[in-house]
């Protein structure tokens, strides 16, 4: 294992620890209840408890594990895909926060387009008109197809009346 | 059965043999994805479009392994070995056609399994008590930590996550809440959708993102090339047989049955053939038994779920998530009380598979050239079919966070080397196991042994400390040996 390598698995395993802490205490907080008459908190803090078990030893295993001391060399792909990659999920989690503010076509061609840019697009005019066409194309679909109601704008409106 | 039904089977079969060719989207991915469409459907529709997938897609991860020498999905590896061969000596056609005879006779028969072992242990099912369905699920999840591959200290980690998400919201019992942290929506619980499709959807595309995308061309295949010699057939359908009846049998068990089918196929057709030293070189049996496998374990796979209401593959637990979601419960009492749905479906596992032999053989070019569509286009796509199936639903803003969230997490995890399909299984079964042990405890007064120390209950906790013991006994029985 190299020392990136070591490095990544020891924070994952750490996240993990720290999960798990967190987890039980909280569990310890809910009434236990006797064997009997289970309370809430019976069965979380016995997933708790193996939890902790559990990632304490994942940890020590990886921390055991000594990395080679050679660092592998990360391409340049590589690190724009590591770019492309937070890009994403960026805007997953934006995704929630400007629906209801732009509404939904605003919001998913944003959404669809940052991600195309992120993908290394050919041209940027085909990313514009490409999201533009998702971001309608699944509107129709969604609201008329499915009947979901979704976030809806003057945009959305005018759509919708196109399209009936 | 109505004809919406049957396209419903149709468009299973092309979408499920169409996310079996492209590589990283497995079954579960799109099953992910298209559990929100299904909430329009009714759940007829929705599990007869779920099991067109799931048979679709490994059907589909054969194409590419034969004429590419890429699994589609991890079903499909074993077929590299012998189906890319096969091609690279002119036999391509035949190695499609033997997989895909191959998959509609194993369909058939782990139809007919099906049939018979649900309805036979449905019957059983419904004398179980919460003693029972807690050691069930107990075992159920051990079998998967033990069989999911990789570390069992890592699976035995992301199956207790799943548990202990499964424990978030109002206690059904008590009326507390739990892990809630004022957070009003969570009071439901974690979303089965949310945590799905961030594990198989997101963090599927940001896993493929991360890859190189390689240029991709495949061999051509002729009409005329399609039928295998006499020879062929007469060496082949032994084997279909064969791996059609150990599919079945492994489908039954926790875990990724579809994969350890065809590993045990493969060394069954290998150790039982006349020519051993054709395997690997392009011997027909290495595709027919193992592309049979993977096919008959889809069925074997849907015993414990229509008969227990357990399931015991990720593929399963989504398809009972799509059963929850349109409210209903699997189980022993859906057998009987919606006795239609199960027949619906099983006579459209017979229609789907037949579609998937004249449709698929004809058109195998039309899916190998799916490929050529570039990851930038597509990814896009399916995260925003992510995001706004995720948003349909509940219309919450809190899923479409855990979405992302989860997809992190899923993404993390398997960098990590971490298996995530025990995660999503435990999220489903965990809440089972909680109120099956809190039920079972109440009416034994809170005596342990009488929960544990009936007889079903302990031949299969014995049966589960086997599935550990045996390899290491046999591990340490070789070593001294050596």
């Amino acid at each position: 294992m190299d020392r990136k390598r070591y490095r990544k698995q020891i924070i994952i395993s750490l996240a993990l620890f720290g999960f798990s802490l967190f987890y039980f205490l909280s569990a310890l907080r809910l009434k236990m209840g006797t064997p009997r008459n289970m309370g809430p908190g019976f069965v979380p803090a016995m997933i708790g408890v193996l939890l902790l078990v559990s990632t304490a030893f994942h940890f020590i295993r990886v921390y055991r594990e000594r990395p080679s001391g050679e660092v592998m060399e990360q391409s340049a792909e590589e690190a724009k895909n590591y770019w492309a990659i937070a890009g994403i999920l960026v805007c997953t989690a934006a995704y929630p926060l400007i629906l209801e503010t732009v509404k939904f076509i605003t919001s998913t061609f944003l959404v669809g387009f940052a991600m195309l840019l992120l993908l290394k697009p050919r041209n940027l005019l085909f990313s514009f008109l490409f999201s533009l066409g998702m971001a309608v194309g699944c509107f129709f679909l969604f609201s008329r197809f499915f009947g979901v109601a979704l976030p809806s704008g003057f945009l959305e409106g005018l759509l919708f009346r196109i399209g009936a | 059965m109505k004809p919406l039904y049957l396209f419903y089977a149709l468009a299973g079969t092309i979408l499920g043999t169409i996310t079996g060719v492209l590589p990283g989207l497995g079954p579960l991915g799109a099953m992910a994805i298209l559990l929100s469409f299904t909430l329009k459907m009714d759940a007829t529709a929705a599990m007869i479009l779920f099991a067109g997938i799931y048979y679709g897609a490994m059907y589909g991860g054969s194409t590419t392994s034969i004429l590419l020498n890429i699994p589609g999905e991890a079903a499909s590896v074993v077929t590299c070995i012998d189906g890319y061969q096969m091609a690279q000596k002119g036999r391509a056609g035949a190695a499609l056609t033997v997989a895909a005879v191959g998959s509609f006779i194993a369909g058939t028969i782990s139809i007919m399994g099906l049939m018979i072992v649900a309805l036979y242990l449905s019957d059983i099912a419904l004398r179980f008590g919460p003693s029972e369905f807690f050691a069930i699920g107990v075992c159920g999840l051990m079998f998967l930590i033990r069989l999911t591959g990789g570390s069992i200290l890592q699976s035995l980690i992301v199956t207790l996550v799943g548990m202990a998400l499964g424990t978030v919201g109002i206690d059904f019992l008590t009326g507390a809440e739990r892990f809630t942290y004022g957070i009003n929506e969570l009071g439901q619980g974690i979303e089965f959708l949310p945590v799905a499709m961030g594990i198989f959807g997101i963090a599927e595309v940001l896993q493929s993102v991360q890859g190189k995308e390689v240029p991709k061309s495949a061999l051509k295949v002729r009409l005329r090339e399609l039928l295998p010699t006499r020879k062929e057939w007469k060496r082949s359908i032994p084997s279909m047989f064969r791996g059609s009846v150990l599919g079945f049998f492994i489908g039954l068990v926790p875990g990724p049955s579809p994969i350890i089918s065809t590993f045990v196929s493969y060394f069954t057709e290998k150790r039982l053939s006349k020519h051993p030293d054709e395997f690997g070189h392009g011997a027909i049996e290495g595709v027919a038994g193992p592309e049979s496998a993977n096919n008959a374990a889809v069925g074997g796979a849907y015993v414990p779920l229509f008969a227990l209401g357990i399931p015991f593959t990720p593929a399963m637990a989504m398809v009972l998530g799509t059963l929850m979601l349109h409210g209903l419960t699997p189980g022993p009492n859906l057998m009987k009380e919606k006795a239609d749905l199960f027949w619906v479906v099983i006579a459209s596992m017979y229609i789907g598979n037949f579609m998937l032999i004249i449709l698929n053989l004809p058109l195998v070019n039309v899916f190998v050239n799916i490929l050529r569509i570039p990851q930038r286009i597509l990814m896009p796509i399916i995260v925003l079919l992510c995001l706004i199936g995720v948003y349909s639903v509940n219309a919450s803003l809190l899923d479409l966070l855990l979405l992302a969230i989860f997809g992190f997490i899923g993404y993390v995890l398997r960098q990590a080397g971490f298996q995530v399909a025990p995660l999503i299984l435990a999220l489903v079964i965990g809440p089972m196991i909680e109120t099956s042990l809190r039920q079972a405890l109440k009416i034994t007064g809170g005596n342990l042994a009488e929960v544990v120390f009936r007889p079903i209950c302990l031949s299969l906790y014995l049966l589960t400390l086997l599935c550990f013991t045996v390899p290491l006994v046999l591990k340490w029985t070789r070593r001294r040996q050596g």
